[in-house]
């Protein structure tokens, strides 16, 4: 890096934080706004800052709505829905990768055919599945969907493909089982590829909003993205516990993106994280 | 060796889930777009394209369908230069542009529902900010002609931190070499980036476009939370209505119609997709 700017660079990096700035601004405003009064949300002209850091707005939204409950839905149906939806997509992974037998490709490209039917496009019938199988207003229910994840099976079995076969061979002629070859091999080797894909679907399926929308009438079972545009202050200009609400959940994630940042970036750069 | 596991059962829960969820609601959604379909979702009889021959006609989905492509054809430009100002404002490797490239993909870390809320607020003709800083009185949501680009903004705003990287990558991996030789034989900015730049991260604008546009033809998150549609249904789109279609209304047949005219859409634009994608959107 060159430690000597030049000035066409100085205007430059003097856009880009303007232009930065702007894009970050709604982050801005919902920290801020968390902390207005009442009376705050209405003065003219608007305000930008708030006169106060009293925390009501956050005792509000824990105590008078359902988010805390809500975050627990989501915790639930995430952290249990990444978890089997990694383990899905490592044992056909695995099977493609290692293990020969009839029809495989025809399999492979079955499940990778799902990718061009997109669900929300699909979500009248899956509701009905769903509703069929008295699921609504389940965790069940509200994973089902994200379960199978065609992309992260391709990208699990290109990874186990780099791990050399002859391992598997020198395994078998050990006693070693396939299911015993992946668990106390190939998973503890893609270590790596597996946390990231863990995480990404973590991520996914907790901001998922219209299937979790649809598949859940109490208000008990919503999840966090779909409870907190229904925290009811909608109509008048009680915004304060929204805006709390809102900072609540967008802290957690700000922190870990930005410790992930460079790992998100790389990830992108190499293909591994579109869509 | 023993055989614990058939290799098949490795593939069972991978396809049981890509029947239940994927194949047979397709396969279904086009059996009922083609019936008249009951209240608890069963086909009562066969009627041919006639559902599609109401749809066609009807003046609500007409509407949808033009919102949809009105909403992309904003959308899509929009990001794309923005993200490509921003993505040749920091792209060389300078002091602060480390910092500059966290602020613009800091949106990522945003879900849409929390994003949509925000935007609610801070467009808001009366209470919002936008309206105060930049001195206009624009009726964001009561105005049929300017409540998409609240949803234009929004979807820019989601998209721009993927976007951007994937921009910025684009141009980091055209060879130096190229751009050195052309500034020496004298190529300004305007001709350097047209000539050189643009041309060779083409592969990247084009995979974006078409992904950006199968992303256009399902939106519905945005408009459910920040206009349900309206106002005088300036923001219904195709996936908004057929919700409504299915779960308000309980016209299934109608719904799965537009879920059909959707899947045409997206199949269409995901092989272009795949096609810009082959033809080499990799770096290094």
């Amino acid at each position: 890096m060159n430690p000597f700017m030049k000035r066409s660079d100085i205007v430059k990096a003097t856009g880009a934080t303007m232009l930065g700035l702007v894009v970050v601004f709604p982050i801005y405003y919902a920290f801020s706004a968390s902390f207005f009064t009442i009376g705050e949300f209405s003065t003219y002209p608007p305000t930008l800052f708030p006169s106060t850091l009293s925390l009501v707005n956050y005792i509000r939204a824990l105590t008078e709505s359902m988010l805390a409950r809500f975050m627990v839905n989501s915790l639930v149906v995430s952290l249990v829905g990444s978890l089997l939806r990694m383990i899905v997509a490592i044992l056909a992974a695995f099977a493609v990768a290692f293990l020969k037998f009839k029809g495989k490709q025809l399999l492979f490209f079955l499940v990778l055919g799902t990718m061009m039917l997109p669900g929300d496009a699909l979500i009248i019938e899956n509701y009905l599945t769903i509703s069929r199988l008295g699921l609504v207003d389940s965790y069940l229910g509200i994973m089902s969907v994200y379960l199978l994840a065609p992309v992260q099976m391709f990208m699990l079995r290109q990874s186990f493909k780099t791990i050399p076969l002859t391992y598997r061979e020198s395994a078998a002629i050990d006693g070693c089982s396939d299911f015993k070859f992946l668990t106390s091999i190939v998973l503890p080797m893609s270590r790596p590829i597996v946390l990231t894909l863990s995480l990404h679907s973590f991520v996914t399926i907790w901001n998922t909003y219209l299937w979790p929308l649809l598949v859940t009438n109490n208000p008990e079972m919503r999840t966090v993205q779909v409870g907190i545009t229904m925290l009811g202050y909608a109509d008048s200009l009680d915004y304060g516990p929204i805006f709390a609400a809102i900072s609540l959940l967008l802290l957690p994630s700000i922190i870990i993106f930005l410790l992930m940042r460079k790992k998100i970036v790389e990830g992108i750069a190499s293909g591994a994280i579109v869509g | 060796m023993k055989k614990t596991l058939s290799p098949y059962l490795y593939f069972v829960p991978a396809l049981v889930l890509a029947y239940l969820f994927s194949y047979r609601p397709f396969f279904k959604t086009i059996a009922n777009s083609l019936s008249l379909v009951n209240f608890s979702g069963k086909i009562i009889e066969f009627v041919g394209l006639e559902n599609f021959q109401s749809l066609f006609t009807d003046r609500n989905f007409q509407t949808s369908l033009v919102n949809t492509f009105r909403f992309a054809l904003f959308f899509i430009p929009i990001d794309l230069v923005f993200c490509l100002v921003c993505a040749l404002l920091v792209y060389r490797k300078r002091r602060f542009n480390a910092l500059n490239e966290t602020l613009f993909i800091m949106p990522m870390a945003v879900a849409m529902s929390s994003a949509a809320l925000v935007f609610k607020a801070i467009f808001n003709p009366t209470i919002g900010v936008v309206n105060h800083l930049f001195g206009i009185s624009i009726q964001w949501f009561n105005d049929p002609a300017w409540a998409m680009f609240t949803i234009v903004f929004l979807g820019v705003w989601m998209a721009m931190g993927l976007d951007f990287l994937l921009l910025v990558g684009a141009l980091r991996s055209v060879p130096k070499h190229i751009v050195e030789a052309a500034e020496i034989e004298g190529a300004g900015p305007v001709a350097k980036f047209f000539r050189i730049q643009l041309p060779l991260i083409s592969p990247t604008i084009l995979f974006i476009v078409s992904t950006r546009l199968r992303d256009s033809m399902l939106l519905s998150g945005p408009v459910m939370v920040m206009t349900s549609g309206g106002p005088y249904r300036s923001t219904q789109t195709l996936v908004y209505q057929m919700y409504i279609e299915g779960f308000t209304a309980g016209n299934y047949s109608k719904g799965s119609a537009i879920s059909v005219v959707v899947f045409v859409l997206t199949f269409l634009l995901i092989l272009l997709a795949f096609r810009f994608e082959r033809k080499g959107v990799f770096y290094q």
